[in-house]
């Protein structure tokens, strides 16, 4: 029998493929006990722009009102607005619909707690023991809400992250910017949000309403279309966000993608470099980090890879700022989550503050090659993996706090179960791209079962 | 007792831990997949329970693949209308209907506009059964707006059905009771269409209904206030949905509900021949407006479902119950309240008579109604005893017991939506309807766990 690997239940939600795994029927008693782990109020719901948008945001709210909580529905936004709006408006919770970079047949919805920040692994426990034990309190007919439709968590986004920028100094450059919105949940507010600090905005892929031109994860290979515009028009610099925008990759003035490892590294060098203090970051994330932290005498604590796992440190070791190797920004004073239009602020602040193009800026820290590769691999095959690891690297330096990282002077590489697909992930980053390349394939090897 | 009621052609239940949203999603994705991916048209009344109905269904309609028109708040009458119209796979109308405030359901309706008889019911059941959904769709996005003109269309085809000059001619001043349901905004347009001013009551869509909304005389005392303080011709009282309708004549003397359908049938066979079709329980007033114009009664089983599908069969002129739903044929393929108040002003017109005078020309008929509590078990054992009882005697079974004497009638049948036995006698004598109620009535008592009268 073939199992189904495309539900993927855990701390980055409820994950799977539209018309296989992840059916109507189970999206509303998720929803339904959400709203019944909230205990009722007002729960925030926003979506990005895959086709099964309403599919999914609909059994949702169906859910949540069958449980006496008021949905408050905000449309097509970014997942950092729902974040944000959860926390502004005082609400019990909030959802998004959104499988981030994952293809377009697939969809989720992701919890966030009334801080706004996705479930801790301990809440989402409780809310999974509540959907297993299905007696879900249901409210009378005369009980039932009417959901709010409220337009403006955009503006409030928008303003709040504008706030924390120095505009003038942005608008003065009056950057020429080419954006790629993937047609994704920011087609809309990331252009507008861009003209607000000045910007001129040459767009790409920001129909809400067409398909995802491309994969949505926003690594180089994708990008193609992005860099030629970047040449063609003149732009300054390039932004490519994720279909539900909290994730941002860089494309230099001459059309190089930077890769989006660089996006966070040049945010914390920012941020460092007017307010020194500490620094946290995923166990995956470029060593690039460690050395802009060490030009400014900073630490830099390393999570578990999740978003909440990253905030959970940075609250712990007070860092201002912090996020994810892979084009997460985070700034937990502005919005405890990955966002892209705080990513992109800060971006444009450092190029405005220091007077040169994102290929110099980025000509100021150190360079590495990084190599991802994904392994299919069912999750009751993760833990043996690890333990091999952990034997054929004895003698190296080990991190284990996700998976297996093994260390030496100028590379590493990671090892660990991915939390949104059935699949093991393998980075390696070293002063070259063959030798990382190197180094996934050598554990890729050894971990493939002989004969 | 779960008070949740899945069959003839809708979901039915208390909003709540019976009818909850996983339920619905579940019949959504069995009619999405039952229209094997059709366009689906979704309306609504304004319970606001029905906004969580909605969702679910819409939800499970576009997983299936469906094209979605939402029609938002919308009379059933004219959902049915519209899907028939457009061509679409059919209709999913949701209310609660004449049920009071703690109920709701979808009613399911197929591409010929009429709610699903027996076995197309039955064949959403077993894919509803099996959750032999349709996989592997890419959702399509929802219409959330009426295709332009159909609101027009519907109204020229109630016109079309109807004397509309003699109509305007009298310039009637009618009072109706929306009782906070989907058909005020219909309606304003429909009544001036036919010359007549329109006196509003609850027209206001909203969730707390000014009294139950089904149409009876107990539930028409605000509007029997109403019409005595103004100069109207008549009085009509709709349910949230419209498919139903009970009047009060410009005196303010409230109409039973039993009376919409004879009073509906004064108009239709003036104009078109041919037989009328009702249930057993219904009263037999309209036979003897039937006889007037030497046409037929027939008689089915209980349900609306049930009484269309025969008079589509027989190609009937006009179906209806005793419930105040009836309908027009060919021009309805669901029991229509705005139609039927129409009908009931073309007669008025026509005969240029009042409510009142149409009322004194039927017989005097005396109706006796109540319930016998029992178990499920109980019920065919008690169902078998009168049947034995009554062998002798003109009757049908199909539905019950259903027993014809000339100067009377007795239907005991199983409720479709409780453990309960119905018993309703109807005789042109007081009291012998009551000697027939009570051998029934104490007959019944003597094996059932219980009873109750009503």
């Amino acid at each position: 029998m073939r199992k189904p690997l495309s539900l993927k239940i855990g701390v980055s939600g409820v994950r799977g493929v539209v018309g296989d795994t992840l059916t109507p029927q189970l999206i509303t008693s998720f929803a339904a006990a959400f709203g019944t782990y909230c205990g009722g109020g007002r729960i925030v719901i926003g979506t990005d722009t895959r086709p099964s948008r309403e599919m999914v945001t609909q059994a949702a709210v169906a859910g949540l009102l069958s449980v006496g909580c008021v949905p408050v529905e905000l449309g097509v936004v970014p997942v950092p607005t729902v974040q944000l709006h959860t926390r502004t408006l005082g609400a019990a919770g909030g959802i998004c619909v959104t499988a981030s970079h994952n293809p377009r047949e697939w969809n989720a919805l992701k919890f966030f707690a009334r801080d706004g920040v996705v479930l801790r692994p301990n809440q989402f426990e409780e809310l999974i023991d509540i959907y297993h034990q299905a007696d879900y309190p249901r409210v009378s007919a005369h009980e039932i809400a009417v959901p709010e439709i409220d337009d403006n968590a955009i503006g409030i986004h928008r303003d709040v992250v504008l706030r924390m920028l120095n505009v003038d100094l942005v608008r003065k450059r009056r950057f020429k910017v080419a954006l790629d919105c993937c047609n994704g949940a920011a087609s809309a507010s990331a252009p507008e949000f861009l003209r607000a600090l000045g910007c001129e905005v040459v767009e790409l892929s920001t129909d809400p309403d067409a398909p995802f031109p491309r994969d949505p994860e926003p690594v180089p290979e994708h990008l193609g279309d992005l860099r030629r515009l970047v040449r063609e028009s003149g732009a300054d610099l390039g932004f490519a966000v994720d279909a539900d925008a909290d994730r941002l990759a860089l494309v230099s003035e001459r059309g190089d993608a930077l890769g989006e490892d660089c996006t966070v590294a040049l945010a914390i060098r920012h941020v460092l470099s007017q307010r020194p203090g500490p620094v946290a970051v995923n166990v995956s994330t470029s060593r690039m980090v460690d050395d802009v932290a060490a030009e400014f005498g900073c630490d830099v604590y390393r999570s578990m890879v999740g978003e909440v796992n990253v905030i959970e440190m940075m609250l712990a070791c007070g860092a201002e700022i912090g996020g994810e190797g892979t084009g997460g920004v985070i700034v937990p004073t502005i919005n405890s989550c990955r966002d892209s239009f705080v990513a992109m602020g800060l971006v444009l602040e450092s190029l405005a503050m220091e007077g040169v193009t994102l290929s110099e800026l980025r000509g100021r820290m150190p360079s590495y090659a990084m190599v991802k590769e994904k392994v299919p691999c069912h999750a009751r095959d993760i833990a043996p993996a690890m333990r091999l690891l952990k034997h054929l690297y004895r003698d190296e330096e080990l991190v284990t706090v996700d998976g297996v990282k093994v260390c030496w002077a100028d590379r590493w590489v990671h090892v660990r179960g991915s939390n949104t697909e059935p699949v093991m992930r393998v980075v390696a980053e070293a002063p070259t791209t063959a030798q990382a390349r190197e180094m996934v394939r050598g554990v890729i090897e050894y971990l493939r079962p002989s004969g | 007792m779960r008070e949740l009621k899945i069959g003839s052609s809708s979901v039915r239940g208390v909003v709540g831990d019976d009818l909850t949203p996983e339920l619905i999603v579940d019949f959504a994705c069995a009619f999405g997949t039952w229209v094997e991916g059709g366009a689906v048209l979704v309306g609504l009344d304004p319970r606001r329970s029905s906004t969580m109905l909605r969702a679910a269904t819409l939800s499970g309609l576009v997983s299936q693949g469906c094209e979605v028109i939402d029609f938002g708040l919308c009379p059933t009458p004219f959902l049915s209308f519209a899907a028939r119209e457009l061509g679409t796979g059919g209709a999913i109308s949701i209310t609660g209907s004449h049920n009071d405030g703690r109920w709701n359901a979808l009613k399911f309706i197929g591409p010929d506009g009429a709610l699903l008889n027996e076995v197309k019911s039955e064949e959403l059941l077993d894919i509803y059964h099996a959750s032999a959904f349709l996989r592997g769709i890419e959702p399509r996005p929802v219409t959330e707006s009426c295709p332009d003109g159909i609101v027009r269309r519907y109204l020229e085809h109630l016109l079309s059905a109807l004397d509309v000059e003699a109509i305007r001619s009298c310039a009637f001043n009618v009072a109706v009771d929306f009782c906070n349901g989907a058909c005020a905004p219909l309606a304003s347009l429909f009544l001036e269409q036919l010359g007549c001013t329109l006196l509003p009551l609850n027209d206001r869509p909203c969730s707390e209904f000014a009294h139950p909304p089904t149409p009876s005389v107990d539930n028409m005392r605000q509007l029997v206030r109403f019409v005595r303080r103004c100069d109207v011709d008549l009085g009509a009282a709709l349910n949230v949905d419209g498919d139903r309708v009970a009047f009060v004549t410009g005196s303010g003397d409230p109409l039973s509900e039993e009376l919409t359908l004879p009073l509906a049938a004064v108009c239709r066979l003036a104009r078109r021949p041919g037989s009328i079709v009702t249930n057993f329980s219904t009263s037999r007033r309209v036979d003897a407006i039937a006889e007037e114009y030497g046409e037929r009664v027939i008689r089915t089983a209980v349900g609306e479902g049930r009484v269309m599908e025969r008079g589509i069969e027989e190609a009937a002129v006009l179906a209806g119950e005793g419930s105040g739903g009836v309908a027009a044929l060919p021009t309805s393929m669901t029991f229509d309240g705005l139609l039927t108040l129409a009908m009931v002003l073309e007669a008025m017109a026509r005969e240029r008579c009042t409510p009142a005078e149409m009322v004194s020309r039927l017989p005097e008929l005396f109706i006796r109604k109540g319930t016998l509590r029992c178990s499920t078990d109980q019920v065919y054992r008690l169902l078998e005893t009168y049947r034995e009882e009554f062998a002798s005697a003109n009757t049908d079974f199909s539905d019950g017991v259903r027993v014809e004497w000339d100067d009377a009638f007795l239907h005991v049948r199983a409720s479709n939506t409780e453990p309960l036995l119905r018993v309703i006698v109807e005789a042109s004598d007081k009291e012998r309807a009551e000697t027939i109620f009570s051998d029934v009535m104490s007959k019944g008592r003597g094996i059932a766990a219980g009873s109750g009268e009503g």
